[in-house]
């Protein structure tokens, strides 16, 4: 795959946007201001940026609670995803959802489900209209490895298998389910294993490199375009943080976040950058600043939004055909 | 003392998604090494190591084994702290070779033996294939290679072992020797090492391999399909992607056929550096994007006779065959017809 010197910029500064959005919501969500759970994955930046990077109008992905940086790469306005964690009415679900239910339908973002499975056989509902209207849309469904053990994965796969649905699944293996490792969720080591038990093609890889990222979300995407069906593909990855915000992570020892921060996603696509003389230490300091500030806006736009009015309580409770009053 | 080095990630890039390549699962690495072992067991073999492994390979084997088999096999794992990538099989060849092993078993493609190579020294090789691009390791039943390993352990005379020199080439950037590979060295301008693998012939420049055959896939089957070269036949093959001579075609992965033209190509001797034409880009290693160079960087390929040492299965154990290496002498009754009595 060709990615041109814009793509390489574009894709760095979506990663630091991650960064830096997800790092405010952790100082936000510790002072106080952000109400509700917060999930966050610094670190897994190269998984969100390199597969939105093949996605394009009319594509779906959904994800988890996880995934804010989902929302953020697929276009969705920063500002109103920094609302609706206030809680505030300009929010993408009027304040009413938080991290849990931020979505951008226009954009094809389903949202962060906070059930971790469903999204898996949901997704399947799109990819089966894509395949239905044949307009070589694609539909991603993009969830953890504890997710991974659900029957809903299992039966979306087959369904999707057996349908031969333009489906992707992405796991996002940060080797942690809440705080059960790996190993003690399953006998396999390389979960993409279990794409041969439905007839399809699983992949695993270093989901900390983004180019490898790019890469084989790319072909996986242009084969189910194409008519060639769903893939699996397992990123391997690591979440610096605990499952939630707060989460003491008793489970895991500071050695092995240390040992993964060496694999900082970033650092290492800055090298990269370094390496073919796409950027210069100054070029990769204002990209960095330039995402800061774009948070710090988000931050202020959030913050100077209004709560939402008492008449809001009972609305977007039940859904009303447009021009009726039926429920 | 035999040494094993199983790799677990070997079997599982992008090349199921991008050609048929199927995933090579590790619960049938586990099932290899179990074969591997009982032969070892029954042949006496005490003393073994075995590489960590983020899916714990070897005791899974030993559990299995204990459990189905009621055999019980002490295996030693070797003592560093895994980094998860090929440096850990780096390691662990290196440290076999230190501890003098008389073998050396992989489990793995063209990639992993290409890493334990860089570590294993004069230490024969028993490649098993479970890789992707299997050029350098065979297709070879884990009992059998069991049997070969247990000769090369008991064989101390060397009288029954049979080794195969092999090539490597290596790879100077700008004087200095910074990788190696033991089929192919094929330079790309490729911007990135990405998901490693390569399954598009458009970025292929120039071809240098030290084996090309017609009967094996990958970019060294790029040569093979048209000037075949041995392992044994002196030297390496240089072949210059392009317009301008001929068209060939080849399977380059499993199952994943392209048409290449072909603007050049040459026999080339050992120990003679080949300055490579292409400006900047990727050179892959045994079917792996791995070395970065750029436009003011001197790139130059050699082939040489000082790759490792693999055995010869099928000839080791025809000789240990006759030597009476397998009969046991204890309980023969009639000695004039028992070979090695």
């Amino acid at each position: 795959m060709k990615l041109t010197n814009n793509d390489l910029i574009k894709l760095y500064g979506d990663m630091w946007y991650i960064r830096h959005f997800e790092q405010r919501l952790a100082d936000l969500f510790a002072e106080g201001v952000l109400p509700g759970f917060i999930h966050l994955g610094i670190g897994q930046e190269a998984c969100m940026a390199g597969t939105c990077f093949n996605l394009g109008d009319g594509d779906i992905i959904g994800a988890t609670h996880r995934e804010h940086g989902v929302l953020l790469c697929r276009g969705v306005s920063g500002d109103a995803i920094m609302a609706e964690l206030y809680g505030k009415v300009t929010g993408t679900c009027k304040g009413k959802g938080g991290s849990m239910h931020a979505c951008g339908l226009k954009q094809g973002a389903l949202g962060n489900n906070a059930i971790l499975g469903p999204a898996q056989t949901i997704v399947n509902g799109f990819a089966y209209a894509h395949k239905t209207r044949k307009n070589k849309k694609v539909a991603v469904s993009m969830f953890g490895d504890g997710a991974a053990n659900r029957g809903e994965f299992h039966e979306g796969m087959n369904f999707a298998s057996m349908w031969n649905l333009p489906s992707i699944y992405i796991i996002n293996n940060n080797g942690y389910a809440i705080s059960v490792p790996k190993s003690k969720q399953q006998k396999i080591d390389d979960l993409s294993a279990r794409a041969a038990g439905y007839g399809i093609p699983g992949v695993s890889i270093d989901g900390n490199d983004l180019i490898a990222v790019i890469e084989t979300t790319g072909e996986a995407i242009a084969r189910a375009r194409e008519g060639g069906g769903p893939s699996l593909i397992e990123f391997k990855t690591y979440r610096w943080r605990g499952h939630f915000e707060g989460d003491p992570t008793p489970y895991r020892t500071d050695e092995e976040v240390a040992e993964w921060k060496k694999k900082d996603p970033i650092k290492r696509f800055e090298k990269i950058l370094l390496e073919r003389s796409v950027a210069t230490e100054k070029d990769m300091k204002g990209i960095h600043d330039q995402m800061l500030a774009k948070v710090d806006g988000h931050q202020k736009f959030a913050e100077d939004s209004p709560w939402p009015p008492m008449s809001e309580m009972y609305t977007d409770v039940y859904y009303y055909e447009e021009g009726s009053d039926q429920k | 003392m035999i040494g094993i080095i199983a790799n677990p990630a070997s079997g599982k890039d992008i090349r199921r998604l991008v050609a048929q390549g199927t995933v090579f699962d590790n619960m049938e690495k586990v099932n290899i090494i179990q074969r591997i072992l009982v032969v070892l067991h029954y042949g006496g073999v005490k003393d073994i190591y075995m590489m960590p492994d983020s899916f714990h390979i070897m005791d899974k084997a030993l559990c299995f084994l204990e459990r189905n088999q009621k055999v019980q096999v002490d295996v030693k794992e070797l003592d560093f702290d895994l980094n998860f990538d090929q440096s850990d099989s780096i390691k662990a060849a290196t440290l076999l070779r230190e501890m003098k092993a008389s073998c050396i078993i992989t489990l793995g493609g063209d990639g992993t033996n290409r890493a334990v190579a860089k570590g294993s020294g004069d230490v024969p090789l028993l490649p098993l294939s479970t890789g992707t691009n299997n050029v350098f390791p065979a297709m070879l039943e884990g009992s059998v290679a069991g049997l070969a390993a247990m000769v090369a352990d008991k064989d101390m005379t060397r009288e029954c072992l049979v080794l195969r020199q092999c090539k490597r080439i290596n790879i100077y950037k700008n004087d200095e020797l910074v990788d190696i590979a033991l089929i192919d060295a094929v330079i790309t301008d490729d911007m990135f090492v990405g998901s490693r693998a390569l399954w598009e012939t458009d970025s292929i420049k120039e071809i240098f391999v030290t084996a090309a055959k017609p009967d094996s896939i990958g970019i060294s089957a790029i040569a093979g399909s048209f000037r075949p070269m041995s392992e044994a036949e002196p030297g390496g093959l240089y072949v210059k992607i392009g317009g301008g001579s001929f068209r060939t075609w080849a399977a380059i992965a499993p199952g994943l056929v392209r048409p290449v033209p072909i603007r050049e190509f040459r026999e080339t001797d050992y120990d003679t550096r080949v300055r490579v034409e292409t400006p900047c880009g990727m050179i892959a290693l045994d079917g792996e994007r791995e070395v970065v160079f750029n436009k003011n960087d001197k790139v130059e390929i050699e082939f040489t006779d000082k790759g490792p040492r693999v055995i010869d299965v099928q000839a080791t154990l025809n000789a240990a065959a006759k030597k009476g290496i397998f009969v046991d002498k204890e309980v023969a009754t009639e000695t004039a017809n028992c070979p090695g009595v």
